[in-house]
């Protein structure tokens, strides 16, 4: 075979492989307003078929006026969740949810509250009409091939809001996703914690959204 | 370099193409219809619980990419309704119960967690959550998530609105499985003081 065959075969392969990481890069999450929610990622012939379909989620409404108290105790925020699978294909390292989740609610609530205080234990009755308790249900991320490969993280977070007197007036699951490249062994961990983050910001905007349009939470303002 | 060598290089680049394609395919979404069309149902005070078990090793394979009954489980599709144009419900995972059907049980109140497990001999479903589901389905990491994705999770109904999901139910790996009851305590918000009733289904 000629020298000019060897490098056309050789520049065949290079493209291939150079291809679809820089299609995929270009697919990368940036800001995690524009990950589209894992939840709402279905397609179109899931809704029901025979029923009018009815709508689960409103657009987010103005600030509720409660003074709401967010309970993150010291145990919620280090929560670490080890990645599954079989011992071959298991990632290295946590996913450290909890202290992603620390960082990122309070503020991404704030924007569904008047008043919002942070606390490190449910709080006395009288200290707040509504008092936020978050736990992290599950967290899974699917792993690539390579390491300009996008992969997929999903955090799934559920929320209880009492009121005085204890009662649950309200109960919702959300999920939060993000996509990022894999990273080679210089950049996984950076791009592990970076995939925790956006997954989590996601599921706190989400959060926000569906408390400000809960129906039942602004019920308590009347 | 020979023929077989070119081969090769082929073979190659395009396993590398499709690599990529492979790890990112979709999963087909389960349909959903109104939840009083479905075979199991159960209604309460305008809400309706439609239930329908995913057996068909072929269906579990189309949306779930690999068989869950040899791992001792089966997917049920759950849809909830809720009809009433006033009322709320709180719908929470954690307090679903399950376990063999026995001829006579009664409609017993559900009034703590702690009784919930011993009611009529159920045991609490939320073990057998999508994490379990998910560690025994030692697969690719692509069809633990979906499984995760399509799990149905707590939420509050308001009116006129409706969820739903797969509960993942424990069963027998292999033979003829007993009938399975499902019982899910709701808690319809008031005012005054929540009221909590329980569905039940049976299939």
């Amino acid at each position: 075979m000629t020298r000019t065959r060897l490098f056309f075969l050789a520049s065949v392969l290079l493209c291939t492989i150079t291809l679809p990481a820089f299609v995929m890069a270009q697919d990368q999450t940036t800001p995690p307003a524009d990950t589209k929610p894992a939840a709402d990622a279905q397609s179109p012939d899931t809704k029901p078929a025979d029923t009018k379909p009815m709508t689960d989620t409103k657009p987010a409404d103005a600030k509720l006026p409660i003074k709401a108290a967010l309970v993150l105790t010291p145990e919620f925020c280090a929560t670490k969740i080890k990645p599954k699978g079989s011992a071959l294909t298991k990632e290295w390292g946590t996913f450290e949810v909890g202290k992603a989740a620390c960082e990122q609610l309070e503020p991404a609530l704030k924007e569904a509250f008047f008043s919002l205080s942070r606390v490190a234990a449910p709080p006395a009755a009288q200290e707040a009409q509504l008092v936020l308790l978050p736990r992290i249900v599950d967290v899974n991320a699917t792993t690539a091939m390579g390491a300009f490969s996008n992969r997929e993280m999903v955090v799934v977070l559920e929320w209880t809001a009492k009121d005085p007197a204890g009662n649950t007036v309200w109960l919702e699951t959300v999920q939060g996703s993000a996509k990022h490249h894999m990273g080679n062994l210089f950049t996984f961990k950076k791009n592990q914690v970076l995939i925790v983050t956006d997954s989590v910001k996601d599921a706190a905007v989400q959060s926000a959204s569906k408390m400000s349009s809960s129906p039942e939470l602004r019920k308590l303002t009347q | 370099m020979s023929r077989t060598d070119l081969i090769r290089i082929l073979c190659a680049s395009c396993a590398l193409f499709l690599m990529p394609a492979y790890a990112q395919q979709k999963f087909a979404d389960y349909p959903v219809h109104a939840a009083d069309s479905y075979a199991v149902k159960a209604e309460n005070t305008g809400l309706v619980i439609g239930a329908q078990p995913v057996e068909d090793p072929k269906e579990q394979k189309v949306y779930f990419d690999t068989e869950l009954i040899p791992r001792g489980f089966i997917p049920v599709f759950i849809v909830i309704e809720n009809r009433s144009k006033e009322d709320s419900f709180l719908f929470d995972k954690s307090a679903i119960t399950c376990g063999p059907d026995e001829a006579g049980i009664s409609h017993l109140e559900v009034r703590s967690k702690a009784e919930r497990p011993a009611v009529a001999g159920l045991s609490l479903l939320a073990p057998a959550g999508g994490f379990i589901v998910m560690a025994k389905v030692n697969s690719a990491s692509h069809v633990q998530q979906n499984i995760l994705k399509k799990e149905l999770q707590s939420k509050t109904l308001s009116p006129l609105a409706s969820g739903h999901g797969f509960l993942y139910i424990p069963a027998p790996k292999n033979g003829p499985r007993p009938k399975i009851h499902l019982r899910i305590p709701v808690t319809k918000l008031s005012a005054e003081k929540p009221e909590t009733f329980v569905l039940d289904l049976v299939f």
